[in-house]
C-alpha cells in the first residue's frame, strides 16, 4: 500500500442527514399514531370509510402534525407541519383514485375476458347474453383501422406543421400556435359534429368508418404538432448550421440531420396522438354506425370501436352487458398502456436533447 | 492557384435589424495564408466570418452591404446559389457539431451527401480527409462507431476533416478551439499550419498567443462606444503584434483591455 | 475609414434557392395554414346547420333560456340550463381538483426523493391518459355508489345549508359526482402545468428565502404559489376548457333536467352538460332539433375556444422560457 493523504470517507459524512432525535420521534408519532386511531375508529365503531377518513383521521392528522412541528422546531415548525399533512393527504388521495380505476378495471374486466372475447364479435348478442360467446374483436379491429386512417392523415400533416413552426420564418408562425392551441382545447363532440355537419348532414356519406377517422383528424394534429415542434426544437442549431455549412440545400439538412436527431421526440409524438385519439368516443358515436358485426371497410357499413363498444354496453346496462364494458376497457387500456409505455421509453432515449433540468 | 488575393471582401456593412454592427470592412486574404481575426468580445469579428460563406443570412434580422469576392467574382451576387457559396468555402464552427445520429465515416462523407454529390471513392476519401486532419491513426479501427463516442478534440478534428472532404478553397474556422483542452488545441493549430499548404484559412480566435502561433496576417476589429465593428488594423502578424500603428492595437495586444 | 454617405443596405432574405427547397417550405407553410382552414370550417358548416335552430328559437333564448323538447308545438330548444350546468360542474369539479393538483405539483417538485418523484409524475401522466370512457365506466360502475354515499352523509350533516339540501332523497347522477368524476379527469391537467412551473422556478430565490430564515411552509405560501399564481391560474382555465368540453364521462353519472335550472343543489340528481345534452338527444333528433344540438355545438366550440384562448395566454405568460 503505497502512502496516501486520503482517507476512506467515513459512513456517518452527512451530518445534516442525521435527523434529531426529537424530529425522528416526531416524525413515527405523527405518521403512526393518527392512522392507528383512523383504523381503530373505522373497524372498532362501524363508520363509512369515508366518513371516519374526513371527520376522524384528517383532524387527528393535522393536530398531530402541527404537534411535530412544533415539538421539533418550535413555534415556526407549526405551519410546516400542517403543509406536510395536507400535501401528504391530497397526495395519496389522487394516487387511491388512480388505483381505484386501475384496480376495477384490470378484475371486473378479467373476469370478462377470454380468448373468445379478443377475436368474436357482437352478433347475435343482446345486453343479457351470456359472457359465453360474443367479444370486441370487430371492436379492436375498427379501433385498429380507424385509428390507423387518422395516422396516416395525421402524422405527415402534424409533422409538416412542426416544420413549417420551427424552421420557417413565417410570420403567421404566432397565430397558428395560438389556433392550434385552440384545436386543443376542442371538445371532441364538437369535433363528431364538425364532421356530421359538413358531410353527412349534407348527404355526401353516411355513418361510416372513414367519417370517424376524419372526425378524429382535429383532436390528433394538436397534440402530435406540439410534441413534434418541441422535438425539432430541441436540435441544437448548431447541427442545422454545420449541414448548411457543408453545402445542403435546407430540405437535406432537415431531412438528413435534423429529423434524425428528433427522431425519437416524433416517435413521442406520434404515440401520443395515438393515445390521445384511441379512447375518443363522442366523435365516434357520431359519425360512425355501432356495428355488431365485423366490418374491415371503412367506407361502407357502420364499424365498431373499442370505446364506443364500452359505450354501448355500458347504455345497455345489464349485469353482463356491464361485464363486456369492463373487458373492452381493460382491452382498451392496455393498448394505451403500451402507448404510454413506448412513448416514455422513445423520449427517454432521445438524441441531442439537453438533460432535463431537475430541482430538488 | 495563382491569384493572391484569393478572397477579399470590399466595404461589408453588417445590420441586425436596424443595428449597424460592422462598418466597411475590407479586407484581402491571401491563398495559403492563415488570416486571424482578433478583437474584444462584440467587436463583430464571428459576424464578419459568418459574412464569408453565407451563414450571415440565416440569422432572421440580418442585414448586409458590400461585396465578397472569391476568386473576383461577388458571392453575394444576384444569380449566386449560397449552397454552392459553402460548398467552396468549408466552416468549423465554435462548438464540435458532428451529427450525432451519423457514424464517424458517415460524418465525413455527410458534406458529399447532404450537398447532393456523387460518391466515388468513399474509402479514400475518408481516409485522405481524417489524415489531413492528423486524426486517421486514432480512428481508423473505429470508423463505424458513432460520432459523438469520440472526446470533444477528436470532435473538432472530425468536423475539420468533415469540412476537407468537401476540399474547398476556404476554410473559416469560428474560434475553434475555445471549447478544447491545451493538448486538442495544439493539435488543430499543427493541423492549420499543415491545410494552409492547400488553402486560404480564416480563423476568428480570442486567444492572442494562437493567433501568433498560427497566423500570417492578422486583422483586429473593434468596437467603441456603442459604434459599429471596424478593422483598427490590419497587418502582417508580426507588425500587429510587434509594431501595432495604431495605439488601440497595442493596448489590445498587450492584455491592456478586452 | 470616414464617409458619411451611408452605405447602401441591401435586405437579406435568405430565399430558398432551390426548387426543392422550394417545395419544401411551401408543404410546411400549407401545412401550417391548413390549421386556420380547420378552424374555419368547424365554424362555417357548424355555423351553417345551426343557423335555422338559431333563428327559430332566437339566439338569446336558445342561449339562456330553459326548456328542451320536440314534441311541442313550436317545439322548443333552449340551452341555458345545460349551459350553466356545464359551468357549475366545471366550477365545483376544478375546486376539487386544484388542491389535489397542487399538493401533487409540491410534493413532485419539493418534497419527494427523486425516485418517488419519478414514479408520481408517470402515476399522474397516467391518470391523464386514461380515455374519458373508461372513467365514465368507473365513474358509473364504482365510484357513483360511493359518492352518493357521500352526498347522503354531507346531506345529512349540513343539509340546513341550502347548497347541501336535497328535497328528492336520491344522491345518485348529482352535479356533485359529475363534478367529482371530472375532477379526477383534470387533476392530471393542472397538475403538469404546475409541475412544470415549480420545477422552472429560480432555485436561487428559493435558497435566498432560505437563508433569510423561511421555512417550508413560509416559502411555499409566500414565494412559490406568488411566483407560480400566474401558471396555476391557467392551467385551471385550461382545465376548466377541458371539464366543460367533456362528453362521455359526465354523460353516465348525471340527470339530465333540461326544464329547469338547478341553481345551487349539487347533490339532487337534476343538472345539465351541454356536450351530455349532444349525446343524450344525438340518436332521435330530426332536423330541427339536430339542428338545435348542432347549435348547442357551436355555443360550446366558442365557449370553449375563450376559454382555452385566455387560458394559453396566460400559461405562456407564466412560462417564458417556452419561447423561442
Amino acid at each position: 500500500m503505497t502512502d496516501t493523504l486520503a482517507q476512506p470517507r467515513p459512513k456517518n459524512a452527512a451530518p445534516w442527514e442525521k435527523l434529531g432525535s426529537r424530529v425522528r420521534f416526531a416524525s413515527w408519532i405523527t405518521s403512526l399514531v393518527p392512522a392507528a386511531i383512523f383504523v381503530a375508529a373505522w373497524l372498532g365503531l362501524q363508520l363509512d370509510f369515508m366518513a371516519a377518513l374526513l371527520a376522524i383521521f384528517l383532524p387527528i392528522q393535522l393536530a398531530f402534525g402541527a404537534w411535530a412541528g412544533f415539538y421539533s422546531y418550535g413555534r415556526k415548525g407549526v405551519n410546516d407541519g400542517l403543509l406536510m399533512v395536507v400535501t401528504f393527504f391530497f397526495s395519496t388521495f389522487v394516487l387511491v383514485l388512480l388505483a381505484s380505476v386501475i384496480w376495477s378495471v384490470i378484475s371486473e374486466g378479467a373476469a370478462a375476458l377470454s380468448p373468445h372475447f379478443i377475436y368474436q364479435n357482437n352478433r347475435y348478442i343482446t345486453g343479457t347474453t351470456g359472457l359465453e360467446i360474443g367479444g370486441a374483436g370487430h371492436a379492436i379491429l375498427g379501433s385498429v383501422i380507424i385509428t390507423g386512417i387518422t395516422t396516416v392523415i395525421t402524422v405527415p400533416l402534424a409533422i409538416a406543421t412542426a416544420v413549417y413552426l420551427t424552421e420557417t420564418r413565417d410570420g403567421a408562425r404566432g397565430v397558428v400556435r395560438t389556433l392550434l392551441q385552440a384545436l386543443a382545447g376542442l371538445p371532441s363532440v364538437v369535433a363528431g359534429l364538425f364532421i356530421y355537419s359538413m358531410l353527412i348532414v349534407s348527404g355526401w356519406s353516411s355513418q361510416v368508418g372513414v367519417m370517424a377517422s376524419l372526425a378524429l383528424i382535429p383532436l390528433m394534429l394538436p397534440t402530435i404538432s406540439r410534441v413534434a415542434e418541441e422535438a425539432l426544437r430541441l436540435v441544437p442549431s448548431e447541427l442545422r448550421n454545420g449541414a448548411l455549412a457543408l453545402g445542403a440545400p435546407s430540405y437535406k439538412a432537415f431531412f438528413m440531420v435534423t429529423l434524425p436527431a428528433a427522431k425519437s421526440g416524433i416517435v413521442t409524438a406520434v404515440l401520443l396522438g395515438v393515445a390521445r385519439i384511441i379512447g375518443e368516443t363522442a366523435p365516434l358515436i357520431l359519425t360512425a354506425v355501432i356495428a355488431n358485426e365485423t366490418n374491415a371497410n371503412p367506407l361502407a357499413g357502420g364499424m365498431a370501436t373499442l370505446p364506443t363498444y364500452i359505450y354501448n354496453f355500458l347504455y345497455l346496462g345489464d349485469a353482463t352487458s356491464l361485464q363486456r364494458a369492463w373487458g373492452a376497457a381493460l382491452v382498451l387500456l392496455i393498448f394505451v398502456g403500451i402507448l404510454f409505455v413506448g412513448a416514455r421509453v422513445a423520449s427517454a432515449t432521445r438524441v441531442g436533447s439537453k438533460p432535463k433540468r431537475r430541482k430538488k | 492557384m495563382s491569384n493572391l488575393n484569393h478572397l477579399e471582401t470590399k466595404d461589408i456593412n453588417v445590420w441586425f435589424g436596424e443595428r449597424h454592427v460592422l462598418r466597411d470592412v475590407s479586407l484581402q486574404f491571401q491563398n495559403n495564408h492563415v488570416t486571424a481575426l482578433i478583437g474584444p468580445s462584440g467587436c463583430g469579428k464571428s459576424t464578419f466570418i459568418r459574412t464569408l460563406n453565407r451563414m450571415h443570412e440565416l440569422i432572421p434580422t440580418a442585414g448586409l452591404s458590400g461585396q465578397v469576392l472569391l476568386n473576383g467574382e461577388d458571392i453575394y451576387a444576384q444569380a449566386v446559389d449560397p449552397v454552392n457559396v459553402r460548398i467552396n468555402i468549408g466552416m468549423v464552427f465554435q462548438k464540435p457539431n458532428p451529427f450525432p445520429t451519423m457514424t464517424i465515416r458517415e460524418n465525413i462523407l455527410s458534406g458529399l451527401k447532404l450537398s447532393g454529390r456523387k460518391i466515388e471513392d468513399g474509402d479514400g476519401l475518408v481516409e485522405t480527409s481524417l489524415q489531413r486532419a492528423s486524426m486517421w491513426n486514432e480512428v481508423k479501427d473505429r470508423l463505424s462507431e458513432p460520432a459523438l463516442s469520440l472526446s470533444g478534440g477528436q470532435q473538432q478534428r472530425l468536423c475539420i476533416a468533415r469540412s476537407l472532404a468537401m476540399d474547398p478553397n476556404v476554410l473559416l474556422m469560428d474560434e475553434p478551439c475555445s471549447a478544447l483542452d491545451p493538448g486538442s488545441t495544439r493539435r488543430i493549430e499543427e493541423t492549420i499550419l499543415e491545410l494552409k499548404e492547400n488553402m486560404t484559412i480564416v480563423i476568428v480566435t480570442h486567444n492572442m498567443q494562437q493567433a501568433q502561433r498560427v497566423s500570417d496576417s492578422t486583422a483586429f476589429f473593434l468596437s467603441e462606444n456603442g459604434n459599429p465593428g471596424e478593422v483598427v488594423e490590419f497587418d502582417t502578424t508580426e507588425n500587429v503584434f510587434k509594431r501595432p500603428k495604431d495605439d488601440r492595437t497595442n493596448e489590445y495586444v498587450n492584455g491592456r483591455f478586452g | 475609414m470616414s464617409n458619411d454617405v451611408a452605405p447602401k443596405r441591401l435586405k437579406l432574405r435568405s430565399k430558398p434557392s432551390r426548387t426543392a427547397d422550394k417545395v419544401f417550405f411551401a408543404v410546411a407553410k400549407a401545412a401550417g395554414y391548413s390549421s386556420f382552414v380547420l378552424v374555419a370550417a368547424i365554424l362555417f358548416f357548424l355555423m351553417l346547420r345551426a343557423w335555422p335552430a338559431f333563428e327559430s328559437q332566437g339566439v338569446v333564448n336558445f342561449i339562456f333560456g330553459a326548456g328542451w323538447n320536440s314534441t311541442t308545438d313550436p317545439q322548443i330548444f333552449h340551452l341555458g340550463p345545460m349551459l350553466y350546468g356545464s359551468l357549475l360542474i366545471a366550477a365545483i369539479g376544478v375546486a376539487f381538483a386544484v388542491p389535489m393538483a397542487i399538493s401533487i405539483s409540491y410534493f413532485i417538485s419539493f418534497l419527494a426523493p427523486e425516485r418517488v418523484a419519478k414514479i408520481a409524475t408517470v402515476i399522474v401522466d397516467l391518470l391523464a391518459a386514461i380515455p374519458s370512457i373508461v372513467i365514465g365506466l368507473w365513474g358509473l360502475g364504482v365510484f357513483s355508489p360511493v359518492a352518493a354515499e357521500w352526498g347522503r352523509m354531507l346531506s345529512e350533516a349540513l343539509g340546513f345549508i341550502p347548497i347541501f339540501s336535497n328535497a328528492v332523497d336520491i344522491f345518485l347522477r348529482s352535479p356533485f359526482i359529475a363534478s367529482l368524476v371530472i375532477a379526477v379527469m383534470i387533476v392530471p391537467i393542472i397538475a403538469s402545468i404546475t409541475r412544470e412551473i415549480f420545477s422552472q422556478m429560480d432555485q436561487e430565490i428559493i435558497k435566498g428565502a432560505m437563508a433569510l430564515g423561511g421555512t417550508r411552509e413560509s416559502i411555499f405560501r409566500k414565494v412559490i404559489l406568488p411566483t407560480a399564481s400566474g401558471g396555476i391560474v391557467g392551467g385551471v382555465l385550461l382545465a376548466l376548457g377541458r371539464a366543460m368540453g367533456e362528453t362521455v364521462a359526465i354523460f353516465f353519472v348525471l340527470n339530465l333536467t333540461f326544464d329547469d335550472f338547478n341553481w345551487f343543489k349539487i347533490l339532487e340528481p337534476s343538472g345539465g352538460a351541454v356536450a351530455s345534452l349532444v349525446l343524450a338527444r344525438f340518436n332521435e333528433a330530426l332536423d330541427t332539433e339536430l339542428s338545435a344540438l348542432l347549435a348547442a355545438g357551436v355555443v360550446l366550440f366558442v365557449v370553449t375556444l375563450i376559454v382555452n384562448t385566455i387560458a394559453s395566454y396566460i400559461v405562456a405568460k407564466a412560462q417564458p422560457w417556452r419561447k423561442l
